[in-house]
């Protein structure tokens, strides 16, 4: 449905939805029972009340109980725009992994297996998710992922998600860490633009440094946008392609690795379900 | 265009809970939805009131109300953080007032069904009230 329809179709909605409540109106007042609450957050919540976002985090906790707490996997997510280079810094991390690091990768994509095969060429474990209409992973797709896997055989998982600078900001998967893929040939002013994502990310990483010159692209002003977005983000400026500044990536993980274990979130077995925005939080 | 699964979740739990207050009717729905997500209000709406259609909450008023989003800081502070002026689209500075150090949303980042409205009469036929009855506001 486009836009277009989307809105036409909306505004008939309104107007019928009024019509309905001017016929009950006309017919005097209706006793109504309400269950839940009206505007005081202090009440106990009832039964009825459910926070569907907050939902979509208690699945991530879970997926994070699962992998980091059952099976001692360190997992991380790479989110960011399409073609912005995720997949190639998951090519680059694999090939700088440790001697005997057992790898495996969720990969999303809204149709075909092409990044899946391209990773499958460097032997490690892959799942594939067609997102199809859905334009993003959410934790309760990436549990079923890891069915297909032998959680007990891996160390660390990467979980490419699909190329979108929106929806990820309210779902997050369950990921020790999230990396942000952002590239020079988007601007310099892509952060500004997505504001709330960079604000759930662990790292931003600026891929395609070595074509900011020729596209224009200020990475300082990137830099300094993600100070201002986000202040306590680390960001760091690679290109994919030549291998240039992986190193970093490779350094800024293996140290959240090493923390006990890393929680990017504080999921809700550690406590509430409110988001500690906090990079290296770590939980207990 | 995630505003459907989200309509979804929120209806099975509408219909769930007017089933456990046995009401067979749901005249009214309010959601809470924080300012800090990416749901949209009107396609939110749009996608529950087309999903209300074929159940007992067919035709029923969809009131969305936003939250504004409320911070908190480990130095103490807390309140309503600014609107981050450099960004292009809607995002609170996270930026502690105070000590400068990065706060936590702690409101904001929710999308609540927050109560159910239904008819007297089935409300008369379920035990006791947890609520006081209320009645239609406009
Ligand atoms: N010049 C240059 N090109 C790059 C760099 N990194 C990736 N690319 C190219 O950018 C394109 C997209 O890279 P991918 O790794 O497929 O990007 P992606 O984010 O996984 O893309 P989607 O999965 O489709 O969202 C490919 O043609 C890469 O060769 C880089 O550092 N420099
Ligand atoms: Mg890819
Ligand atoms: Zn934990
Ligand atoms: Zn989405
Ligand atoms: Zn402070």
């Amino acid at each position: 449905m486009t836009y277009h329809t989307t809105m036409s179709r909306l505004r008939q909605l309104d107007s019928r939805f009024e019509r309905i409540f001017g016929t009950l109106l006309g017919l005097g007042p209706l006793r109504l029972h309400r269950f839940g609450h009206d505007h005081d957050h202090d009440e106990p919540a009832s039964d009825v009340e459910a926070d569907v976002l907050a939902e979509v985090r208690e699945r991530a906790g879970d997926v994070h109980e699962r992998l980091s707490h059952e099976h001692d996997v360190f997992a991380v997510e790479l989110a960011g725009s399409t073609g912005g280079g995720k997949t190639m810094l998951i090519e680059r991390l694999i090939e700088r992994a440790d001697e005997g690091e057992r790898i495996g990768v969720v990969v999303g994509d809204v149709t075909g297996e092409d990044d899946a095969e391209r990773l499958r060429a460097h032997g490690v474990a892959v799942e594939n998710i067609n997102t199809g209409r859905e334009c993003h992973l959410d934790p309760m797709v990436v549990a079923e992922a890891l069915d297909g896997f032998d959680l007990e055989e891996l160390d660390t998982l990467y979980i490419e998600n699909v190329g979108n600078m929106v929806c990820p900001a309210d779902f997050p998967l369950g990921a020790n860490r999230r990396v942000l893929v952002v590239s020079t040939t988007e601007g310099d002013d892509v952060v500004r633009k997505h504001p709330m994502l960079v604000q759930t990310a662990d790292v931003v990483v600026v891929n395609k440094v070595d074509l900011a010159d020729a596209v224009g692209t200020s990475v300082e002003r990137i830099r300094s946008d993600v100070g201002a977005v986000s202040p306590e983000t680390p960001m760091l400026e690679i290109a994919a392609k030549t291998g240039q500044g992986i190193d970093g990536v490779v350094d800024v993980l293996d140290e959240s690795r090493t923390e006990h274990h890393s929680h990017r979130t504080a999921p809700p077995h550690h406590g509430d379900d409110t988001e500690s925005n906090h990079t290296g939080d770590s939980g207990h | 265009m995630h505003e459907l699964s989200i309509a979804t979740g929120i209806l099975d739990r509408a219909l769930s809970a007017a089933e456990a207050h046995g009401a067979d009717r749901i005249e009214a729905l309010r959601i809470e939805l924080g300012e800090a997500t990416h749901v949209n209000q009107r396609q939110l709406r749009f996608c529950l009131e087309t999903s209300l259609e074929g159940t007992i909450a067919a035709g029923a008023r969809v009131r969305i109300d936003e939250i504004t989003p409320q911070a908190a800081c480990d130095c103490g502070w807390n309140g309503r953080p600014q609107t981050l002026e450099i960004a292009l689209s809607y995002a609170p500075d996270v930026r502690c007032p105070e000590c400068d150090s990065r706060a936590t949303l702690v409101r904001g980042r929710e999308c609540r069904l927050a109560s159910i409205d239904v008819p007297d009469e089935a409300y008369r036929s379920t035990e006791t009230p947890e609520t006081t009855p209320t009645e239609r506001q406009t």
